[in-house]
Parts: C-alpha cells; structure tokens; sequence
C-alpha cells in the first residue's frame, strides 16, 4: 500500500522518504523488542488476517481517510477543525436511521430500518452539505477557515445529540457491521475503504488538474484568481469532500462498536488529521501537497499508539510518547537535517565515484 | 578625493546563480551629502545597498566605514552601526500607532514597563523635527501614504544614523510630498548624515543631489559630480549600448480597415475608475502613459475584470460581454500580465511548466487536464520562443530572475491564444536585454493580429511601441495621441495639462 502511493505522486520525494524512514525505525524497535510483532495469523472463523500490523492499518483507517481531504485543506492554506464532530455527527444519523422504531414510537421492538442504503447515504449527504457551509462561510463571506470550521466543531457535537434526541442507541443489524467490522480479500473492511477513499482521491487529484490548482490557490491566490482558476470553487470542493470523507469515517467508527456516542466519537480526529499531513510533508502554510506522505504519517501515527498498547507503557503516558515520536520525526524532516543529510549523501556518493 | 569619506566601498563583487550582480563596483560616500544610486532596472543598485545593509554578501570588496573595516551580516547589524534603510515598500506595521513604530523593538522603559508618555513626546519632537503636526497617538493607516513615509524616515534617523539609503521613496509620493521629502533630506544632510538616494526620476536626481553614480549591468560607469553632467549624458551612461537593441524596433502596421477588436463604453466600477471609452483595432498596439496612479491599473483592471465593472459596456471582436471576474475575461480570449509579478503573477513554487498552462487551464477547466505530454509541448515552446534562461521545464518559476519569470507569464498568456493581451509594466524591474525581448515579442504578437495593451511608465518605451498612446491623469483618460511622430515632451505636456485641440496637429 506503501509503496503505490508513494508512486502515485513523487512529489516532496526527500520528506516522504524519512517519513517512511521514520516508520520504519519504530516497527524496528517494536521487533528489536518483541519479534511476534510482525507474525500475521489467518483465521478461518471470521476469514480475516490478524496481527499487529494489521491492526496498524484497520485502526488507521479513520485518519487516512480524513487526512486525504485534510491534506488538501492544508495545501489550500487552511485546517479544518470540525472533522471530529462530523464523524460524531454521521455516526448519529447512522443510528438514528438504524433505530428508527425507538425514537418514532418510543417502544423497542423489531427495527424497522429503512431502506438499508438511506443509512449510509443520509449521513454522508448531510455531512457534505455541512462541508459545503464551511466552504460558504470561508469562500463567500470570507472567515478564515480555522474559525469557520471552529463553529461546527463547537456545535456539530450539539446537532449530534438533538439527532438522537440525546440519546445513545446500540444495533445489532449486521450489514452494518460488514462497514467496520467485515472482511473483503482477507482485510478487514476499513483497511478497504480507506484503500478505496485513497484511490479514489489521488485519481480525482493527480488525474485532473485539480491538485495543481488546490495548490497555486494555496502558494498565490491572487495570482490564481487572475489566471482564471474560481478559488472559491476549489474551496467548496476541498471542504465539501473532506466533511464527506468524515462522514465515511463516522460510519466506519459507529459500525466498530455498532452504536453512536456525540461526546465521544471522533475526539481529537482534527488533530490527528493535521499531525499526519504535517508529518507526510505537506506546509500548513499551504501549496505542494503529498497524499502518499499524509498516509504514511497516519500510519505512523497508528504505529506509535498501537506500540504503545502493544508493550503495556501505561496509557496515561500514550500521549507524551506519541507527542515525543513526532518531534523525532518532525525534527528528521525539518529543513536543516534534510540539507545536511543530502551533503551527507553526496559526499559518500563522491567517495564512491573514486572507487569506481 | 579630498574630502573624508563616510564611507568608502570598493571592489565590490557579488555573483548569484549564473550571473554576476556586482563587478568590482566602487562607491564612495561623503558626509553631509546626497549621493544619487542611478542604473537601469538590473543594474545592481538593490544589490550594491543590500550587500551595504548586510542582506547579502560581498565576495570580494571591502567596506570602509569612518575609517574603519565593516562586514554587516544582517540589516540589524548595519542598522545599529548606523546605517538606516528606508525601502519603497512601507515596512511598518499599519494597525500600531505613529508612535509605537517609531519605537518598535526599542521602547524607551521605565522600571521595567514601556514608558508610553516618553515615546509619545519623542515621536511627536521627531515628527515636528520634520515640520509635520500630526498625532503620533493614532494608528498609522490613518495618514497618506506620505506621511506614512516620513514616518520610515523618522523611524530610521533617531537611531544615531550616520548613513540613510532611501531606495525608490518617493515613487508613491505626489510633487507636494516630494517636496516635503527633500526639505527633510536637506535637512539631514546639514546635520552631517550620508544619504545614499535610490529614484528613477531623474529630475529629482538634479533637484536634490551632490554626486552621483551610475551602475549598468552590475558594473560601475562612473561618480559625477552633479554640476558636471547633462540629463542626456546620464541616460547615455545608464542605457549604454543597449539602446541599439531597442532602437531597432520597428512599430506594428495597423490596416486601415482592421476590425475592431475592443470597444467599452462608460465602462466604470465607482471608486475605481469610470467612464472609460477605448476603442482598439485588431492587431493594434495602444499605450498607457500616465504616471503612477493615475488610473492605467485600474483601467486594465476593469476590462479584464479583476475588477468587476458595475456600469457601462464592452465589446469584444463585435460581441457584447460581461466580464465580472478574470475567467470571464479570459473566456473572450482576453489576457492580462499584472503589474505586480510576484504578487498576481507568478505561483512561486509551481514549476515552469504548471505556470505556463495554468490559464490555459483555467479555462478549460480542471475536469479537462491538459495531459502531461501537452504540457511538457507546451513549456518547451515556449522556453524555446522567449529564450526562457532554465535548465529544464520542472524548475520552480521563483527560482528564476524577474525577467525570466516575466517570460513565463508571457507564456502563460500566449498559450491561451488571446485576442487581447493587456501587460501591464511588463518591462519593469527587468534587466535591458529581457526588457527589449519582451518589447520586441509584443510587437510580433501584433503583426499576428493580436491586439496589445501596454501600460508602462516609461514614455520613451510607450512611444517606440505604440499605434495610439492614451494618456491618463487623475484616473481620467486626459489625451489620445498617434504614437507616431510624438514626443515625450508632447506627453508630458498632456500629462501636465490635458489635452489641447491644436496640441496634438
């Protein structure tokens, strides 16, 4: 999965690779340690791989998928804070739906579930036409994006509860649990949406001209206003596809444990978002953006918590140590150590030559 | 030379990537003096006072400051040796007040708290030192740009400055405020400081200065002393032999009978400029003077739509449109090179090849990507064709000199075919040869049947090139001459007092 994505754009090539280079130091030090860390298990009951790496990559699936459309919000100059709250949100409208009966006649029974598809549809539909208000109040009434997102942020989690009139229902209809907990080709199912989201985004970005002009909006907006590209357009777009891309993420969160929980679901996704575009090499002044480097930095981001767990350092300390990998990885790609690595690398290269 | 010497520099040298800024450049300043920094765009005067100031670094040459060797390393360490730098570009910080940046970053204190009473009274001494009676209190973007300029000033003489270099200040200032300027400077220069004084005008030059030094092409013509030399032989000395070059350019041949291209009636956006009525044939060559603000921006501005027009009509190629933002304008095949290239031109980190296809893009949308084999056809095109100096299309555009990044976003407009194509100073800050090229580029695309609109503020430019100048003056359109048989004089006057019926016979 790695390796594709770094094909599919060479772009900030040097950033990326200490990213992997990166990754790679800690999945060491978690072998160095514990060689079963790396065994992978197949087992027939549920038809599913198991083992730590895998783990890595279903429990990463969230922030992948997030971080394709955060990358791009990043590239356009801005963050976008309220993914965790529409996360929560499409997770309350996926219950919602699902317990239809409770909340209609207050008398649980039998689910009368609608249409099954109105349960995936609705909150993704919702949760775009939330995006497209963030892009409305930052392209037209011109609020920057940090404190436009920051309003849904703050009340997104409200509209969740009044969704499920406070409420916190739990389900046991399983084609809701294939989204989460399914398997497809050995995988557990997240591991395939986010393979599909990261797919379908690269294609939608490197395929048309939209990365280019994401990015010349970011580096100049006013010199990409004069050349014709509709910024505000662009904008829409960005925020629309990255609250779409929370809505998946939502459904994914609510199918794992197959209930809605407004306070809890989601918390800190922004964040974790940001940190894994920062990490793949993206500025958040915007411009040049890497969707192969945001994915290695959600990884990576994954790999630390589940090395965590994985070793039994007490939970409490999860956050400074995750907090102390990141400065180690932000520090290997920060401009100064790139230069003196490159020397590094040329001067070996010169010495090489000599003995060819 | 006799005289003490403030400072003396000598054999300066300078080499950027590929080209050598400054070559064993001397320059000497005396104390008490305005010494004028004269050259053409490129000639190294920026480079010379920033290698002075400490934003770059000699690589050879010595600088000799009374008496004594310096090498600054940055600005702030030239600024507290004492040599003050006031830019063209206002740096300060709008929302403070007058007085807060007159003293940022080293507020008088008392008892460990900034003593607001003491900066207030100091600004106002200061301020009034320069017979100017305002309120340091409020926040500076509550004066004119002038005012906001004698503060820079003010900002960089109450450091014990022996040296102030005054780059381009007065290029946003009208006559009165220069005059205000220049008493200020004379006044320094009485108190025994060096100004260093960086200006395209010339006659500003004669009105003001002692001595002069000429630069062209990063090496040193020569010091005069300002009673010594003619206007003539000053422009001679900072052209040079370049000026065949230019000479040699031959206007575009307008048919009698070509269609008409553009035509606005009452075009307007109130506050911007309104009641413009142009009329431009195919392959016609029409120029803007005028001088700085007086509307030749706006006027662009407003037919490509970068500035939405609220009122009045345009025309293009015989068909009504409505232009309310760039894209319809590019759409009608319109196209416009903005005056300020960094900031509306280039997308910096962009490559050469993404910049030239951007509009083209644009317009065809993003749906539409221009493959990568177009693009690649593209930039090798037009590198080939504008002599674009790059090792290969992927360089990133603001890797390149400003002439080179001019070229490109020539390209980028080239490639979207236009009808129209509005360039808008394309020849400022650029070095001579890059400025003839683009000069002599414009005039073929006109002998191709592209319609050009050239706004540039220097006349001797606007008169080689142009069919028909148009001469604007308080965001009005004041005269329309044929550029044939005009003269710069007949500019100015118009410039000066409108158009006359007979002026122009």
């Amino acid at each position: 999965m790695k390796k594709k994505n770094v094909s599919l754009s060479g772009i900030m090539q040097s950033k990326i690779t200490w990213a992997v280079v990166a990754e790679l130091l800690i999945l060491l030090v978690c072998f160095l340690i514990r060689p079963d860390f790396f065994s992978i298990k197949y087992q027939p009951a549920t038809g599913m791989l198991y083992g730590s790496l895998i783990d890595i990559l279903n429990r990463s699936a969230e922030i992948t998928i997030i971080s394709m459309g955060m990358t791009l919000v990043i590239a356009l100059g801005g963050t976008d804070l309220s993914v965790g709250s529409l996360v929560a949100l499409s997770g309350a409208l996926a219950l919602k739906f699902l317990r239809w009966d409770v909340l209609i006649y207050n008398t649980p029974g039998d689910y009368t579930v609608k249409p099954f598809i109105l349960v995936i549809l609705v909150p993704l539909a919702v949760c775009t036409l939330m995006g497209l208000f963030n892009g409305f109040m930052i392209s037209r009434i011109g609020m920057q994006p940090i404190i436009a997102t920051l309003i849904l942020m703050v009340c997104g989690r409200g509209i969740a509860q009044i969704v499920t009139n406070g409420k916190q229902f739990t389900t046991l209809y399983s084609p809701f649990r294939v989204i989460g907990q399914g398997s497809f080709l050995f995988l557990p199912m997240p591991v395939i949406i986010s393979i599909i989201v990261v797919a379908a985004v690269s294609i939608f970005v490197r395929k048309t001209a939209f990365g280019t002009m994401v990015e010349s909006v970011g580096i100049n907006p006013s010199a990409s206003r004069l050349s014709g590209i509709d910024s505000r357009r662009i904008i829409m777009i960005v925020f629309a596809l990255t609250a779409f891309l929370s809505a998946i993420a939502g459904l994914i969160t609510a199918s794992r444990v197959m209930s809605n929980d407004s306070n809890n679901f989601g918390i800190n996704f922004e964040m974790d978002a940001i940190l894994a575009v920062v990490i793949g090499g993206t500025n958040m002044a915007g411009g040049k953006f890497s969707l192969a480097g945001t994915v290695i930095g959600s990884i990576i981001i994954r790999t630390i918590v589940t090395f965590v767990y994985y070793f039994g350092i007490v939970s409490e300390a999860t956050m400074a140590f995750k907090a102390l990998i990141i400065i180690v990885v932000i520090v290997l790609q920060s401009e100064p150590v790139r230069k003196r690595m490159s020397k590094m690398g040329k001067k070996r290269m010169k010495g090489g030559a000599v003995h060819a | 030379m006799p005289e003490h010497s403030l400072l003396e520099m000598k054999g300066i040298e300078i080499q950027f990537p590929g080209v050598k800024a400054l070559d064993k450049v001397d320059f000497s300043l005396r104390a008490g003096e305005i010494h004028a920094l004269l050259g053409e765009n490129g000639a190294g005067k920026s480079t010379l006072v920033k290698c002075l100031t400490g934003v770059h670094h000699m690589d050879a040459g010595t600088i000799l400051f009374d008496g004594k060797e310096i090498r600054p390393t940055s600005p702030q360490d030239a600024f507290s040796m004492g040599i003050s730098t006031v830019y063209q570009e206002i740096n300060l910080c709008p929302n403070l007040t007058v007085a807060e940046n007159i003293f940022v970053g080293r507020q008088p204190m008392k008892h460990g708290m900034i003593n607001w009473k003491d900066i207030n009274t100091r600004a106002r001494e200061l301020m009034s030192r320069f017979h100017m009676d305002i309120d340091v209190t409020r926040p500076l973007n509550n004066y004119s740009t002038a005012i906001q300029q004698m503060v820079s000033i003010a900002r960089a003489v109450d450091i014990d400055a022996k040296v102030l270099i005054l780059d381009e200040p007065t290029s946003s200032l009208d006559d009165n405020e220069v005059k205000l300027l220049f008493n200020v400077m004379n006044e320094l220069k009485a108190e025994g400081m060096g100004i260093i004084f960086i200006t395209h005008f010339l006659d500003q030059v004669f009105a003001v200065c002692d001595r002069l030094t000429i630069l062209r092409n990063g090496t040193l013509v020569g010091t005069f002393d300002i009673e010594n030399i003619t206007k003539l032989e000053l422009v001679t000395m900072m052209i040079g032999r370049d000026m065949d070059v230019i000479f040699n350019l031959k206007r575009a041949e307008v048919a009698a009978d070509a269609p008409e291209m553009l035509r606005t009636e009452n075009l307007g956006a109130p506050g911007q400029i309104q009641n413009v009525n142009l009329s431009l044939k195919k392959g016609e060559l029409m120029g803007f003077a005028g001088l700085l603000g007086s509307g030749r921006t706006e006027t662009a501005e407003l037919i490509f739509g970068a500035v939405p027009a609220a009122e009045g009509t345009e025309t293009v190629n015989g068909r009504k449109v409505t232009i309310g933002k760039p894209i319809d304008a590019i759409n009608a095949k319109l196209a416009f090179c903005p005056e300020d290239r960094k900031r509306d031109g280039i997308i910096g980190d962009l490559s050469i090849r993404e910049n030239i296809a951007l509009a083209l893009q644009a317009r065809r949308g993003f749906m539409h990507p221009i493959s990568m084999q177009e693009q690649n056809e593209l930039a090798e095109k037009y590198i080939k064709l504008l002599s674009i100096a790059t090792p290969n299309a992927e360089k990133k555009i603001g890797e390149l000199s400003g002439g080179n990044q001019q070229k490109v976003i020539l390209a980028r407009w080239m490639a979207t075919q236009p009808d129209l194509l509005i360039l808008d100073e394309p020849t400022r800050g650029i070095d001579i040869g890059a400025k003839a090229e683009i000069q002599r580029l414009m005039l073929e695309m006109c002998g191709e049947g592209v319609s050009v609109i050239f706004i540039s503020s220097e006349l001797d430019e606007i008169i080689r090139c142009s069919n028909r100048i148009v001469v604007m003056r308080d965001r009005k359109k004041v005269g329309e001459v044929n550029g044939e048989g005009c003269t710069q004089q007949t500019l100015l006057n118009i410039i000066a007092n409108g158009q006359q019926e007979d002026a122009t016979a």
